[in-house]
């Protein structure tokens, strides 16, 4: 069948997955710490074309596009007073290490409480890590701690603990605000921020515009099916069977 | 079909409870005691879509209340009592059950028990001779209650070891959970007689949060109408 079908079908499959991840973004443009995702196409491998009868090469033909990847923007987010004294803002590269129930991951969203025992969590359940992966414990439930651009968490101008911010190669995004990677040392140039969070680097404006031109891309596509379709139909009409 | 309409969808619901929560903040302004909502969201899980992660969109997360100190106001009332620092009164509801508030709106009832607005005696509770006069009652920044010159009570502050896993169980009290832990006595806090704990709602920043919130609903909504525009292209596939 024609080739050129299946291509410009590859266009349009393409696209879904763009649009999903786009939707994604904007789902998640009030989610603290989060960082949007950039999707890059790639051709699949070209294809020489040869005349049958005589052997002769034509030329390279392309067989369409695929997502090849997804890169994380880990562009600075916006950060955003809240002035509660157990938010904190990552400025710079590096991520917060919390213990789950499945081992160790890594976040940007600073938006801590206590539990029960006494220990820094985050909002949906981990253990806040200090720079030796042990969970952190503060006393009277939060109030009155103060912690310092270098992640130093004192309470009454005692020291207790210092928060584990560690660089992270390979991040991948796990759900709940999460990344998984192998953690290195700390990043230079990271300061904590007390009171603050930072607000998801998802840009609106820049996410309306892929959607649009991600929208024509898909519908550029299906119109190639319909004139592929067309030039089908002329030929089954005029008796022959058209195809490369 | 596309996975993207309800994650579009999902990030809509959140920003919904957002501007649920936002509302009870604001509707809460002058609430004697009231504690902001601190809301937060999550990404959801992630899953390959043509060996590609995608994520699933937005869920809201619960992250308790701020207890940021409310600013005080005057009453003149010297059975009105604010607290001054973290931890809360300790009352028993109708029901038996024991809730913590910081509305310390007190009166006295028939029996001279000091009570709350809603009638919730305190726990330990605390007694006045009957036909005290209450303009005759002082309270130590310390929480001695003293009837005329004679002490007859404490007015005990608790807190619980996580607040912000409290329940809000309405009229201005919060019931302990086995999250939040039961309560304990804290040191430090001080009371202020003739006085109340204003809400902590801050109207500008809730204000600015609702439009930030209602931007991101309409945001959210633009990519369902474009999930919905591809559906259509790919319907007019065949025709």
């Amino acid at each position: 069948m024609e080739r050129g079908l299946y291509i410009a079908a590859s266009g349009m499959l393409a696209e879904l997955v763009r649009q999903d991840q786009l939707a994604n973004d904007l789902a998640n443009a009030s989610t603290p710490g989060y960082k949007a995702d950039r999707a890059s196409q790639a051709s699949f491998g070209e294809l020489l074309l040869e005349n049958s009868a005589s052997g002769q090469s034509i030329g390279p033909l392309g067989l369409g596009v695929h997502i090849a990847e997804l890169k994380t923007d880990f562009s600075q987010g916006p950060i955003k007073q809240t002035g509660e004294p157990l938010d904190v803002a990552l400025a710079g590269p590096g991520f917060l290490a919390v213990q789950t129930t499945q081992g160790t991951s890594y976040t940007r969203d600073g938006q801590l409480t206590v539990d029960v025992k006494g220990r820094l969590t985050l909002a949906s359940g981990p253990l806040v890590l200090d720079t030796q992966g042990k969970p952190i414990t503060v006393p009277t439930n939060g109030a009155n701690v103060t912690i310092g651009p270098d992640g130093t968490i004192a309470s009454a101008g005692k020291a207790i603990a210092k928060l584990g911010i560690v660089s992270l190669e390979g991040a991948a995004k796990a759900g709940d605000n999460l990344y998984t990677g192998k953690a290195g040392a700390a990043p230079a140039g990271t300061t904590v921020q007390q009171g603050a969070l930072e607000g998801s680097d998802t840009n609106p404006a820049r996410v309306m515009v892929d959607m649009i031109v991600s929208l024509r891309a898909y519908e550029s596509s299906q119109r190639v099916i319909h004139s592929i379709d067309e030039t089908l139909q002329r030929g089954i009409q005029s008796g022959g069977v058209g195809g490369a | 079909m596309p996975e993207g309409i309800y994650s579009a969808a999902a990030g809509m619901a959140a920003q919904q409870t957002r501007l649920d929560s936002l509302a009870n903040d604001v509707a809460n302004v002058n609430t004697t005691g009231y504690k902001q909502q601190r809301l937060g969201f999550r990404d959801l899980v992630y899953q390959a879509e043509q060996g590609i992660p995608i994520g699933a969109g937005s869920a809201p997360v619960d992250v308790g209340r701020s207890f940021a100190q409310g600013s005080l106001t005057e009453t003149g009332d010297p059975l009105s009592v604010a607290i001054v620092g973290p931890g809360f009164f300790q009352v028993r509801r109708a029901d038996g059950s024991v809730a913590l508030t910081r509305d310390g709106t007190f009166a006295l009832d028939a029996n001279g028990a000091l009570v709350t607005a809603t009638g919730e005696k305190l726990v330990p509770p605390l007694t006045v001779p009957k036909g005290t006069d209450p303009a005759s009652i002082s309270i130590s920044p310390s929480g001695t209650v003293s009837a005329g010159k004679t002490a007859v009570g404490r007015l005990s502050i608790v807190t619980v070891p996580a607040p912000g896993a409290l329940a809000a169980a309405g009229d201005n009290l919060f019931a302990p959970t086995a999250a939040s832990g039961a309560p304990v006595a804290v040191a430090g806090t001080t009371v202020q007689q003739g006085a109340l704990e204003t809400s902590n709602v801050d109207l500008a920043g809730a204000m600015t949060e609702m439009i930030d919130a209602q931007r991101g609903y309409e945001l959210a909504s633009r990519a369902i109408k474009t999930q919905d525009q591809l559906l259509d292209v790919a319907n007019q596939l065949v025709r």
